[in-house]
């Protein structure tokens, strides 16, 4: 079913763009280097590859005049997502140009800022591309001979969206959102549950939170077995006297 | 697609903005090694943490005077966003104790042009009630409501999304993942406060104009600059001085504003200078104007413009001759109050003089109009006669009728005077001015010539 194909693939650029997010953010700190140019290059083509993908399904779709009313509100819906994430690829994009070019890797008098993140990014990176570890084979200047690649990379970006704005007429804000607010809550259960594990992150956030919680079940555990012990007793009690 | 529009143009025109990027230039410096902010390592329970500051302050400066600098720049770094605290995060300032800092990450530094997006607001208040498992403080939750119901149409997204990062972010080893909600939580706290803080991005409203680019002049512009012009002389906004003979029935106001009283009022003389079609349009101060260009001896202008006027609006029977007056008077070669217009002009108007209309002589009326507009309107604002006018002017003092005198005025209401009254006494006065001394250079220079050959 083309909903299906678009749905999978709406996924998979999602994932994309939150991937390129993370790594833009690494840049210009001091997990910055070499490997991570070569990974956003890399995330970068595979986010326009699916982009483009996504672009030709979706607007076969809705130039399909003899589709029902609700197969038009979902499509719809599919494409304000796609026009959301492809929003936030360009923002990124350009983001990261800028930044590139604030921070020149060989340059020995410029220094990158101390974060605090020291490791790479590798692992978000093949998350992306879905592939077990990446390959690095670029060379030595990238970050520099990138940065042209990007600046057209970006233009091509800003005109695809200019013809998705004009060819296709979605109202945007007809679309009403299917999940409802808490929503990120539920299917991430099992995600949640590992992170109790994870270390409470600033010295802020009491660790007591957590440990509280399971301390409080055990005490209610004990009030109800007193209680039981007692209502045990009274009426032990009573049949023993009558 | 988000509409972008109204937001972009507003962050552009923030000149106090423009410190950030000096801002960027001394963070970029504190980075060397060198020469730069010391850093240590924090330990954590588990994971080790590098760079982080203590901003001991006695090591940027050597001066008790450049102590408080110190510290006043140092806090302004904090409250933008480019060093955050780790302790007591939501209080952005600098203490001057052994609390610790870490700088922030380039993509989360403030910056001029990218505007900060509710979508990504949402996009993090969610991925926070998912680490969180809902308990979201209360401005936050606050927060999240609204955002829901405003970007509703792209929650799925914002839900999608989040929940995406929250996964990438996962894949980062232990101690870079506590750095980055260290990163975000800073840059949400100086983007979006919680209540009762103040935010050091607050720049007041959004401007939709650069305000310093030179106005574009609209109509819109044109009606805006009149109605500020005109404000104070428009009767229904402000007060008509002395009082409205409408409202009040005493006719102080028409009495003083006549055509052609002595001494005009404030008013009406603030009017003449507004612009030059304000002033013509005034008898009294086109008799103003008159007697300034008469001391210039310049007169023909006027007395050409004035002519044209009767010929436009006057009656078609004379038309004819009253074309040929003007001829002969002004346009004429060697005519006594010869006029000084291009050669272009003068084609066309003699020209059209063959088979005379009404506004055969428009051509050359518009010419000598922005002349005087020009060039003696600027002088006649600077000219004594002006400030003598000016001077003497009057401001009456407004009425306070009581009830009582209000009856009585509206019992001695009488006509005005009668029309046919109004234009004997316009006829006198042009009488009286044609028959008087000479007003052109032409005339004195004529009148001179004639006294050396008598």
């Amino acid at each position: 079913m083309g909903k299906d194909e678009c749905k999978t693939m709406l996924d998979a650029l999602n994932k994309v763009t939150a991937c390129y997010r993370h790594l833009v953010i690494a840049l210009g700190s001091t997990s910055d280097s070499q490997n991570l140019r070569e990974e956003l290059k890399k995330t970068r083509k595979k986010a326009q590859e699916l982009a483009v993908a996504n672009r030709t399904k979706l607007t076969a779709l809705l130039k399909d005049k003899s589709i029902s009313k609700d197969d038009r509100a979902e499509y719809e819906r599919l494409w304000v997502l796609f026009t959301s994430s492809m929003e936030l690829l360009d923002v990124d994009m350009k983001r990261s140009l800028e930044i590139g070019q604030d921070f020149p890797l060989k340059v020995p008098t410029r220094h990158l800022i101390q974060t605090g993140m020291t490791g790479s990014t590798t692992t978000v990176a093949a998350r992306a591309m879905s592939v077990q570890n990446m390959k690095y084979e670029a060379d030595a200047n990238i970050d520099t001979v990138d940065l042209k690649e990007l600046e057209t990379e970006i233009a091509q970006v800003d005109q695809m969206m200019e013809e998705m704005e004009m060819k296709v007429q979605v109202a945007p804000w007809a679309v009403e959102a299917k999940q409802e607010a808490g929503a990120e809550l539920k299917s991430t259960v099992s995600v949640g549950n590992s992170s109790v594990g994870v270390i409470s992150i600033c010295e802020e956030e009491p660790k007591e939170t957590v440990e509280g919680e399971t301390g409080l079940m055990k005490v209610f555990a004990g009030i109800i077995f007193t209680v039981v012990l007692l209502i045990a007793g009274i009426l032990g009690y009573l049949v023993i006297n009558l | 697609m988000t509409i972008r529009n109204v937001r972009d143009h507003g962050q552009r025109y923030r000149p106090r903005m423009a410190c950030l990027k000096k801002v960027e230039n001394v963070v970029l410096e504190m980075q060397d090694p060198k020469s730069g902010v010391k850093s240590q390592t924090q330990r954590l329970v588990i994971t080790s943490i590098p760079h982080k500051y203590i901003l001991v302050l006695c090591n940027l400066m050597w001066d008790a005077v450049l102590l408080i600098w110190a510290r006043a720049m140092g806090t302004m770094m904090v409250a933008f966003g480019y060093i955050y605290p780790l302790q007591d995060h939501k209080r952005l300032i600098l203490k001057p104790d052994t609390s610790l800092y870490r700088f922030q990450t380039p993509y989360f530094w403030p910056a001029q042009q990218w505007p900060v997006e509710d979508t990504d607001y949402a996009i993090y208040l969610a991925k926070r009630n998912i680490r969180k498992k809902g308990m979201l403080e209360l401005y936050e939750q606050e927060q999240y409501n609204n955002l829901y119901k405003w970007v509703n149409h792209k929650w799925d997204f914002i839900v999608m999304q989040a929940k995406e990062q929250y996964r990438a972010g996962k894949e980062r080893k232990k101690p870079d993942r506590v750095v980055f909600d260290c990163q975000e939580r800073a840059y949400w706290v100086v983007h979006r406060p919680p209540p009762g803080t103040v935010s050091a991005m607050d720049y007041g409203h959004d401007r939709m104009v650069d305000p310093n680019m030179e106005e574009k002049k609209t109509s819109d512009y044109y009606r805006r600059t009149y109605t500020t012009t005109y404000k104070e002389h428009d009767p229904f906004l402000h007060a008509c001085l002395p009082s409205n003979p409408w409202l009040t029935d005493d006719v102080t106001y028409w009495t003083l504003n006549m055509p052609n009283v002595e001494t005009p009022t404030k008013m009406r003389v603030e009017c003449w200078t507004f612009s030059f079609g304000e002033l013509l349009m005034d008898p009294r101060g086109r008799a103003d104007f008159r007697l300034f260009l008469k001391k210039e001896f310049s007169g023909e202008n006027l007395a050409f413009w004035e002519a044209c006027e009767d010929l436009k609006w006057g009656a078609a029977e004379t038309m004819k001759e009253k074309a040929q007056q003007i001829y002969k008077t002004f346009l004429a070669r060697g005519a006594p109050r010869w006029i000084n217009i291009d050669g272009k002009t003068m084609d066309i108007t003699v020209k059209g003089l063959a088979h005379p209309h009404r506004y055969v002589l428009d051509a050359a009326q518009t010419h000598i109009y922005m002349l005087m507009k020009k060039d003696s309107y600027g002088r006649y604002l600077k000219s004594p006669v002006f400030k003598e006018t000016q001077r003497k002017a009057i401001a009456p003092e407004p009425h306070r009728f009581t009830e009582t005198q209000l009856e009585q005025n509206a019992k001695r209401r009488r006509p005005s005077l009668s029309p046919i009254t109004l234009r004997q006494q316009e006829e006198e006065q042009k009488a009286k001015l044609a028959a008087s001394g000479p007003v052109d250079i032409t005339q004195v220079m004529s009148k001179l010539e004639k006294k050396q050959k008598a």
